[in-house]
C-alpha cells in the first residue's frame, strides 16, 4: 500500500509544485495520474521513488515511512520498483540488452537467468530483434520501449511510469498500456502519469486529476 | 561470487576501452612517475652495493720509507697485525706495487717504462674485518701508526666508503623526493581522469542508483579501473626501467671513465619491483576511490 499524507513540494518560493496531496493506493491497483503539463504529475511520481524529497508531508509504502530511509538504504526501496522515466534515461553507450539487464545485474541475478529474462521481456515489447543495437540507433518509440522493458524486467511490486506512451503512436501506446495491465494482473501496483485522455478513458480504473499541484478530482477508487 | 567477479571485470574492461585515450594518458603519467622513482632506486642500489663491497674490503695501506731496514719493517708489520680487528697483514714490495699499477692502468705503461727508477715505495697492507670496519678503534689505530718512524703515508679507503654511503643515501633521498612529487602529481592526474570518467558517466551512475544499485556496486568498477591503470603504468615503468638499464652502458660508452661504475644502474630486486607495482596499484586505487566517493556524496 502506498500512502501519501499532505505532500507538498516547493522547488522555489512561493510556488508549490505539489500542495496538500493525500492519497492511498492499494496493492495491485492500476492508477492513472493525469493533468495538464506542469500540474505536478512528474513531481508526484518522483517523490514516491524518492528521487525528490517533498517539502512537507509523509509517504508510507507498506507502512514504512520512505522519507526516513537513510540515503545508503534507498536502494532497497528502488529494487522493489520499476520506473519509466519521461526522458527514458538510457545508457547510450550500452546495447539494448545491457540497458534492460541492469536492474537484474544490480541484484546479482546469474548471467544465464539474466539472458533468459531480458530476452523474454524484450519479446514482450517486441524489441528482441534489436537487442544488440545501441539505443541511439533506435527510434524514439523504440527507446521508450527499452525503458519500459528495463522497468518491468525484474517483476517489481510497484511500477511508476511517467508519460510512458508520450512518443508512441496510438496503436503502440495501447499495446504498451496493455503490457502494464498484464503486469498489473500478475500483482504489481502500476501508477502511470499521463495526459493521454484516450488511453485514460480506455484503461483508467482509478484516476487522479492534478492541476497546479493540487488534487482537483478523483475517479474509481482514487 | 565468480560470476560477480567476471561481471565486474568485464564491465571494467569495457569502461577502460570506452575512454581509452584518456586512460592511456593516465597510464603514461603513472609510468613516467614510477620510471623516475625506479631510475633513482636502481642508481641508489648500485651506490649502496659499491659502498658495501668497499666496506667489506676495507684496507689500510701504510707506505714505508724505502730505506727502512728489514727488521724495522718486520716490527711495523707485527705491530699492524696485533689488533683483533685486523684480519690479514701483507707486505707489498715496490716491485709488486709497480706490477699492480701496470695491470690496473695499462694505458699508462709508456710513462712507467720511461721512468728510470721504481717510484713506488714498499707498503704494508692491512685488511680490516668487515664487521668492525667503520669503528672508531680502527681510525685511532690508523692515527697511531701514522706517527710511527718509517711510515711515510697512510691510505685508508674509509673515506670512500663513507662517501659511497652518502651518495647512496643522497640518490635514495632525491629519488624519494622527485618520485614523491611525481607520485603526488600522478595521484592528482588519476584522480582527475577518474573524475572526468565519473562525470562522463554521470547519467549511467544516476540510472544505476535509480534502479536500486548500491554505492558499492557503482564504486567497484571505478576502483578496478584505478587499480588497472596504476598497475599498467607501473608495469610499463618497470619494463622501461629494464630497457634503460640495458641501454645505458651502450649510450654512455666509456665516456664516464672511472665514474661509470658508480653511475651505472642495478636492476631492482624482486621486493622493489613488487613495491613499485603495489605502489602503482595503490596510487590508482586511491585516486579513483577519492574522486568517485566525492561524486557519490555530492
Amino acid at each position: 500500500m502506498i500512502e501519501l499524507f499532505h505532500i507538498g513540494k516547493q522547488y522555489q518560493k512561493p510556488f508549490w509544485a505539489l500542495s496538500d496531496v493525500s492519497l492511498r493506493i492499494k496493492d495491485g491497483d492500476f492508477y492513472f495520474v493525469t493533468g495538464p503539463s506542469g500540474s505536478g504529475k512528474t513531481t508526484l511520481l518522483k517523490t514516491i521513488f524518492r528521487e525528490l524529497l517533498p517539502t512537507e508531508g509523509q509517504i508510507l509504502i507498506n507502512g514504512i515511512n520512505i522519507l526516513r530511509i537513510p540515503e545508503s538504504k534507498i536502494y532497497r526501496l528502488r529494487r522493489r520498483m520499476g520506473i519509466v522515466f519521461q526522458d527514458f534515461r538510457l545508457m547510450f553507450h550500452r546495447t539494448v540488452f545491457e540497458n534492460v539487464a541492469v536492474p537484474l545485474q544490480v541484484i546479482g541475478v546469474p548471467r544465464k537467468e539474466i539472458r533468459r529474462r531480458v530476452f523474454a521481456t524484450l519479446q514482450k515489447v517486441n524489441l528482441h530483434q534489436k537487442m544488440w543495437e545501441l539505443p541511439a540507433r533506435l527510434s524514439y518509440g523504440e527507446q521508450q520501449r527499452v525503458a519500459i522493458a528495463r522497468a518491468v524486467v525484474n517483476n517489481p511490486e510497484i511500477i511508476l511510469a511517467d508519460e510512458p506512451t508520450g512518443n508512441l503512436d496510438p496503436e503502440l501506446a495501447f499495446e504498451i498500456i496493455s503490457l502494464f495491465k498484464d503486469i498489473n494482473k500478475q500483482g504489481a501496483t502500476v501508477i502511470i502519469g499521463s495526459h493521454d485522455r484516450e488511453l485514460i478513458r480506455h484503461f483508467g480504473d482509478n484516476i487522479l486529476f492534478l492541476q497546479k499541484g493540487k488534487i482537483v478530482g478523483k475517479e474509481g477508487r482514487a | 561470487m565468480i560470476e560477480k567477479v567476471k561481471f565486474f571485470l568485464t564491465l571494467t574492461g569495457n569502461n577502460l576501452w570506452q575512454f581509452r585515450t584518456r586512460n592511456l594518458f593516465s597510464v603514461t603519467i603513472i609510468c613516467l612517475s614510477f620510471l623516475t622513482v625506479g631510475i633513482f632506486l636502481s642508481l641508489s642500489n648500485n651506490l649502496r652495493d659499491t659502498a658495501r663491497q668497499l666496506s667489506n674490503n676495507l684496507t689500510v695501506a701504510f707506505f714505508l720509507d724505502k730505506e727502512l731496514p728489514a727488521a724495522a719493517v718486520q716490527a711495523l708489520r707485527d705491530e699492524v697485525g696485533q689488533p683483533a680487528f685486523i684480519e690479514e697483514v701483507r707486505f707489498v714490495p715496490p716491485e709488486e706495487a709497480l706490477e699492480k699499477f701496470r695491470a690496473s692502468f695499462p694505458e699508462l705503461g709508456d710513462i712507467i717504462a720511461n721512468l728510470k727508477a721504481n717510484p713506488f715505495p714498499p707498503s704494508i697492507e692491512a685488511r680490516v674485518r668487515s664487521k668492525v670496519s667503520a669503528s672508531g678503534n680502527v681510525l685511532e689505530f690508523v692515527d697511531t701508526m701514522r706517527g710511527r718512524a718509517g711510515v711515510t703515508d697512510v691510505q685508508f679507503n674509509q673515506d670512500w666508503v663513507e662517501k659511497m654511503q652518502g651518495f647512496s643515501r643522497l640518490a635514495g633521498a632525491v629519488g624519494a623526493f622527485l618520485g614523491g612529487i611525481l607520485l603526488l602529481t600522478s595521484f592528482f592526474i588519476i584522480s582527475n581522469v577518474v573524475k572526468l570518467n565519473v562525470f562522463a558517466r554521470k547519467n549511467e551512475i544516476e540510472i544505476l542508483r535509480l534502479v536500486g544499485s548500491t554505492n558499492l556496486f557503482i564504486r567497484i568498477p571505478f576502483w578496478l579501473e584505478g587499480i588497472t591503470l596504476g598497475l599498467l603504468g607501473s608495469l610499463l615503468s618497470l619494463g622501461l626501467l629494464f630497457v634503460v638499464i640495458r641501454l645505458f652502458p651502450f649510450y654512455v660508452g666509456s665516456s664516464l671513465g672511472a665514474l661509470q661504475d658508480l653511475l651505472s644502474f642495478r636492476y631492482p630486486d624482486l621486493a622493489q619491483a613488487l613495491g613499485l607495482l603495489v605502489g602503482g596499484a595503490a596510487t590508482g586505487f586511491i585516486g579513483s576511490a577519492t574522486s568517485v566517493s566525492k561524486f557519490l556524496k555530492a
